[in-house]
C-alpha cells in the first residue's frame, strides 16, 4: 500500500488531509513538525510521499526538506509543500531544499489527489 | 516622529512647553500594554476556540461519514440478499408450474382410465343382456319340452325331470346375470361419480375449456396461476427494493463525496489561525513600541535604540505570507489590489 507522510502543526490539517488520503486508499503516518517526521525517517518509517506544511515550530518544512534529502532511501521520494505562504523566494528556496512541488492552502480533495497522482503515477 | 520625541523628551523633566508633557504621555501609553495583553489573549482564545470546533466538525463529519460507509454496506449486503432472493423465487415458481403441470398430466390421465373403465363395464353390460336373453330363450325351451314330455307321458316323465332342471338353471342363469349386470350399474355409477363429484367444484355454467379438462385440473391450473401471480408481485416488490437500495447507495455516495469536500473546507481554521498568529504578532509590536516611548520619556532608553524599533506598516507588509494578506494591506493602506502571480498549485 503507497504510504504518505502529512507533517503540519495543525491537527485540524492532519485529521483533514489523513481522512481525504485514507478514503482514496492510501496510509497515512503523520508528524506535527518537520523534526518528528525526520525522528520518524530515522527509525526507518519509508513514506512513497511527503506532504509538508512549510511554517512549523521546531523545524520548518524547508528545512526538514533539506534534511529528509539525506535519509537513507529518500532521494527521490515526492516532497509537495502545502502551505499558506504564497511568497516566490519561498518557493525557489523549497525547490533548492529538494522540494517536488508547492501547494497553497487551502487545497480540495479532487486537487490534491490529481497532484499525488502526478507525482506518483503508479500508485 | 524624532522632533516630535525630542520634544516630548525636553518636557519630560516638567517643564511648561507648547503643551506636551512627557509625564502626561507616559501616563497615557502605561496602559497600552495590558490592553494588548487583553487583546492577544482573545485573538489566542479565538484560535483555541475555532481550533477546538474545527477539529470537532472534522470529528463529527468523520463519524457522519463512516455511518455514511456502514449505511452502504448494509444496503449492498440487502441488495445482494434481495437479488439472490428473486432468483430463488423464479426458481421455486419455476419448479412449482412443472409440479402442477406433471399432477395435471396424471389426473388427465386418471381420467382417461376411469372413463375407459367404465366404457368397458357398459360392453359388458351388453354381454350380461345377451346372457339374460340366453336363459330366457333357454326357459321358454324347457318350458316346451314339458308340455311335449307331458303329452309323451308315461315315456315323457324322465324327460319332464330334465326340462325342469333345465328350466330352474335358466331361471338361476337369468338371476346371476341380473346381479352381475347390477354389480355392473352400481360400478359404472359410482366410478361416473367420481368424475361427477370431481364437477360440482365447477362454477356454476361453466363448461371445460376442453373435453379432457376437469374440475381438478382447472383447479390446479388456476392454483399455478394463483402462484405465478403472487411471484410476479413479489418480484415486482424485490425490484422496486433493489431500485430503492441503489438509490440509495447512490445517496451514501453522495453523502460520502460531500463529507470529505466538508472535511477539506474546515482548512480554513489553519489558514485563520495563521491570520490571527499574525495580528497577534501586530499587536505585540505595538505593545512593545507603547513600552519604548514610556521607557524613553523616562529616560530609560535612548532615542537611537527608540528610533531604530519603530514598527511601520511597510514591515507588516513584509511579514505577510499569504495573497490574501497582502490583498487587505493594500486595501487598508491605498495601495493597488494585484491578484496573486504565482500558480496555487506548482510541480518543480
Amino acid at each position: 500500500m503507497t504510504t504518505v507522510m502529512l507533517v503540519d502543526d495543525s491537527a485540524t490539517m492532519l485529521m483533514s488531509l489523513k481522512s481525504i488520503l485514507t478514503k482514496a486508499g492510501y496510509a497515512v503516518e503523520t508528524a506535527g513538525h518537520g523534526k518528528e517526521a525526520l525522528d520518524k525517517l530515522g527509525k526507518g518509517v519509508k513514506p512513497n510521499l511527503i506532504i509538508s506544511d512549510v511554517n512549523m515550530p521546531q523545524m520548518d518544512g524547508i528545512t526538514f526538506a533539506r534534511e529528509a534529502r539525506k535519509a537513507p532511501g529518500m532521494r527521490f521520494t515526492p516532497i509537495l509543500m502545502l502551505t499558506t505562504e504564497t511568497e516566490q523566494s519561498k518557493r525557489a528556496e523549497a525547490k533548492a531544499a529538494g522540494a517536488t512541488g508547492w501547494l497553497v492552502k487551502p487545497v480540495g480533495p479532487d486537487q490534491l489527489l490529481g497532484v499525488i497522482k502526478q507525482v506518483l503515477p503508479g500508485a | 516622529m524624532a522632533n516630535l520625541l525630542r520634544k516630548i523628551s525636553m518636557t519630560s523633566a516638567g517643564h511648561e512647553d507648547d503643551g506636551l508633557r512627557g509625564d502626561v504621555v507616559a501616563a497615557a501609553v502605561d496602559g497600552v500594554p495590558a490592553y494588548c495583553e487583553v487583546i492577544d489573549g482573545h485573538l489566542r482564545d479565538v484560535i483555541e476556540q475555532t481550533g477546538e470546533a474545527a477539529e470537532a466538525i472534522v470529528q463529527q463529519l468523520l463519524t457522519v461519514d463512516s455511518l455514511a460507509e456502514v449505511m452502504a454496506g448494509d444496503v449492498d449486503r440487502l441488495a445482494g440478499t434481495l437479488s439472490r432472493t428473486e432468483v430463488e423465487l423464479s426458481q421455486v415458481t419455476s419448479n412449482n408450474d412443472r409440479l402442477v403441470g406433471r399432477l395435471i398430466a396424471y389426473f388427465l390421465h386418471r381420467d382417461t382410465q376411469i372413463r375407459t373403465l367404465v366404457d368397458q363395464m357398459r360392453e359388458l353390460d351388453q354381454h350380461v343382456k345377451q346372457i339374460e336373453q340366453v336363459s330366457k330363450a333357454t326357459n321358454i325351451l324347457a318350458l316346451n319340452a314339458m308340455i311335449e314330455a307331458v303329452r309323451a307321458g308315461e315315456a315323457g316323465e324322465g324327460f319332464s325331470v330334465v326340462a325342469d332342471e333345465v328350466r330352474k338353471l335358466a331361471h338361476r342363469s337369468a338371476e346371476a346375470a341380473q346381479g352381475i349386470g347390477s354389480s355392473i350399474g352400481d360400478l359404472t355409477a359410482k366410478l361416473d361419480g367420481v368424475l361427477s363429484d370431481d364437477s360440482q367444484f365447477d362454477r356454476a355454467g361453466e363448461q371445460p375449456a376442453t373435453s379432457e379438462e376437469t374440475a381438478m385440473t382447472r383447479r390446479l391450473g388456476g392454483i399455478a396461476d394463483a402462484q405465478r401471480e403472487m411471484s410476479e408481485m413479489v418480484a415486482g416488490i424485490l425490484k422496486d427494493t433493489v431500485t430503492a437500495a441503489a438509490q440509495v447507495q447512490r445517496s451514501s455516495a453522495a453523502l460520502t463525496t460531500e463529507t470529505t469536500g466538508a472535511v477539506a473546507h474546515v482548512q480554513f481554521q489553519d489558514i485563520s489561525r495563521q491570520m490571527l498568529e499574525h495580528v497577534a504578532d501586530a499587536v505585540a509590536d505595538v505593545r512593545r513600541q507603547c513600552e519604548d516611548v514610556a521607557s524613553y520619556v523616562r529616560d530609560a532608553l535612548t532615542e537611537e535604540d527608540l528610533l531604530s524599533r519603530v514598527i511601520s506598516v511597510e514591515e507588516l507588509r513584509s511579514r505577510h505570507v499569504m495573497s490574501r494578506q497582502r490583498s487587505t494591506h493594500a486595501r487598508q493602506t491605498g495601495g493597488a489590489v494585484h491578484g496573486e502571480a504565482e500558480p496555487l498549485i506548482e510541480l518543480f
